[in-house]
């Protein structure tokens, strides 16, 4: 039977376990589902569990392994996917009250890849309502409730991933699911003190997530190392015709083995020095120290991002789209019944933007990109501390205490571009800190082979919350 | 039904009520604001892009208005052109007018205040130079019949030639 010390080993050996025959994944789900019945509360992390399902699923990895036919690192491993991608059967309540009650009757293209190499659904993470998509001003914006950090409960895990951060930092589960239209993946994973990567645009099918900004929107995972994450992404990539976001399959397709470092291009790094304003000053310390050991391992020169009203174009984006994604909501009233109060109104302002200003945001955006794809000539891989801040009080206004300028994000995310957090130090208050790898699109083996080779020289992402 | 104002317009000539109602409430906001002076404004929402502007040259272009600013901003709004501030205006007052009746006042005050946070981003936004053939990031893909089961219609096993050979 799986101890303790199972909670927080990686996909990546507890896969050497299971296809070693030591480890059951039947005996493993079990931990995973009881240590989640468990904790799961304490953190608000779950929307719902799924034993039937994880358990069914678990028996049939254990039959397939023990006849010889083991399909790869995820098979027998259990995981959370974002309580707004479909599982047939199973209510999907996108963390929001209007939709408390949805079920659909078919899987998410994300949730068929992860089925076909036998991972292990035990349950939903709890997420922001409507993944932040009509805007919310404070952590309690979820059906769930307020998400609470496993490093300090008191404090937030960040959204709108909000329980896969939980989820992953709490040991309730090797991996989850999560998904960015701007700033889910990365500063969960920093706030929670764990790995996540965002893939390029189009590379995972968003067919039966949620839409919020459809072309903004990315799904990808958080685990506990970028080895971790690279397995789930080879895992979910691919075209899908169902989403006609998907690249071509050449493009959108994603191979990793553990020998990918070996293998590996002399990547040059970019250290930015305008991202952020000011990092409060563990974050500062952590991010100097994380520069001073790329700097043994990577060519690094300082970089600046371009500046413009590039946030500002990627602000018009996601409100325009999402207010068409939520139209029925807005213009029914139902919008109302969101937990938030900025929730409840800001929809009404996004409906009104023009056309026009939609357009001047996307010619914007164009120009972004070719400035960003010059910048690439000269880096492979930009990099800094992820969020200036750690996590955040639990009660904190949001939308004066999160207002600072993010011009990383809203140019990552405008332009699709794949990055992947880790965890690089902690504060005097033992809370995480992040750093982020960000890479030209369709580059996404550059930011992985770059945190594993930072992970392979550190010890962060090996760390872990106590929990009693 | 919602009535689409403008291509209702545009066949008839003469305009629908709720484009009456649309075009009173901006008259009435522009009234309001016109004999405007001086607004206490906050800090811009994105201090960034407002920081950034003067060092992206060739691509801005200079938002300001030539028309006296506003009075009566309240504090906590940030500072706005005169125009600016009427379209801010204009936008509250079609949410009012369109909706009002689900709100209750400090759920309009906090509309309102919505309305003026979202401008400074649009003036930002609408004074970067675009050129004519800056093209936008938006690409139509006509449905290709293959794209709807990639596995259909493919040559292998139907061409004629294929099914000729020995």
């Amino acid at each position: 039977m799986p101890t303790e010390e199972f909670a927080f080993l990686t996909v990546t050996e507890l896969a050497k376990r299971i296809e070693a025959k030591k480890l059951s994944p039947v005996e493993l789900t079990q931990y995973f589902l009881d240590r989640s019945q468990k904790l799961g509360p304490r953190y608000s992390a779950y929307a719902l569990l799924t034993p039937e399902i994880a358990l069914a699923q678990a028996r049939t990895a254990e039959k397939e392994i023990r006849n010889g036919h083991y399909r790869g690192p995820l098979h027998g491993i259990p995981y959370a996917a974002k309580d707004l991608l479909a599982v047939k059967g199973v209510p999907c309540t996108w963390g929001a009250k209007p939709y408390a009650n949805q079920v659909f009757s078919y899987d998410a293209t994300v949730i068929e890849h992860l089925n076909r190499v036998g991972a292990v659904l035990i349950g939903k993470a709890a997420m922001i309502e409507l993944a932040g998509g009509m805007g919310y001003r404070f952590a309690s914006a979820s059906l769930q409730g307020e998400a609470k950090n496993p490093w300090d409960t008191k404090c937030w895990t960040c959204g709108s991933s909000s329980g896969s951060g939980a989820i992953v930092a709490a040991g309730l589960a090797p991996f989850a699911i999560g998904t960015e239209t701007w700033g889910s993946i990365l500063c969960p994973s920093a706030f929670c003190g764990v790995s996540g990567l965002r893939p390029t645009y189009g590379r995972v099918s968003r067919y039966g997530a949620m839409a919020l900004a459809p072309s903004m929107d990315k799904i990808g995972p958080l685990a506990r190392s970028a080895e971790d994450c690279a397995h789930v992404f080879a895992a979910i990539a691919g075209r899908d015709p169902r989403d006609r976001g998907t690249l071509p399959l050449d493009k959108a397709a994603f191979t990793y083995s553990a020998s990918l470092e070996l293998k590996s291009r002399a990547l040059k790094i970019g250290w930015l020095s305008n991202a952020w304003k000011k990092p409060e000053s563990g974050v500062a310390k952590a991010g100097d120290a994380a520069e001073k050991l790329l700097k043994k391992y990577f060519s690094v020169k300082k970089a600046a991002l371009p500046e413009g009203p590039f946030e500002d174009a990627g602000n018009i984006t996601v409100s325009v789209e999402a207010a068409s994604s939520f139209r029925s909501l807005i213009r029914s009233g139902r919008v109302s019944e969101l937990v938030d109060p900025l929730g409840q109104l800001a929809g009404y302002v996004n409906e009104q933007f023009s056309g026009a200003d939609y357009l001047q945001a996307q010619r914007v955006r164009e120009i972004l990109q070719k400035k960003m794809e010059a910048l690439f000539d000269s880096f492979d891989l930009l990099v800094t501390v992820t969020q200036p801040i750690t996590a955040t009080p639990l009660e904190l206004n949001l939308e004066t205490g999160l207002s600072f300028a993010d011009p990383l994000g809203g140019i990552g995310n405008l332009c699709g571009l794949p990055a992947l957090s880790v965890p690089c130090g902690f504060t005097e208050k033992n809370l995480p800190a992040g750093l982020q790898f960000m890479a030209r699109a369709g580059d996404d083996v550059a930011v992985i082979q770059a945190a594993r080779t930072y992970q392979m020289h550190t010890d962060w992402h090996r760390r872990h919350p106590k929990i009693a | 039904m919602d009535e689409t104002p403008k291509a209702s317009s545009a066949k008839t000539g003469r305009i629908t009520r709720r484009e009456f109602a649309r075009r009173a409430a901006v008259a009435s906001a522009v009234a309001a604001v016109a004999p405007a002076a001086i607004s206490t404004a906050a800090a811009p929402l994105n201090e960034h892009a407002n920081i950034a502007a003067p060092n992206a040259p060739g691509r801005l272009s200079d938002p300001s208005s030539t028309l006296a600013p506003p009075q009566q901003q309240p504090g906590d709004l940030p500072k706005l052109s005169p125009e600016s501030h009427a379209e801010a205006e204009a936008r509250f007052q079609i949410i009012s007018s369109q909706y009002g009746s689900r709100f209750n006042d400090a759920q309009k005050a906090d509309i309102r205040r919505l309305c003026f946070l979202a401008q400074p981003p649009l003036d930002r936004l609408r004074a970067y130079a675009v050129e004519n053939g800056d093209n936008p990031a938006l690409y139509f893909k006509p449905l290709v019949e293959r794209e709807k089961n990639p596995l259909e219609n493919t040559r292998v096993g139907k061409t004629p030639d294929a099914a000729a050979k020995p």
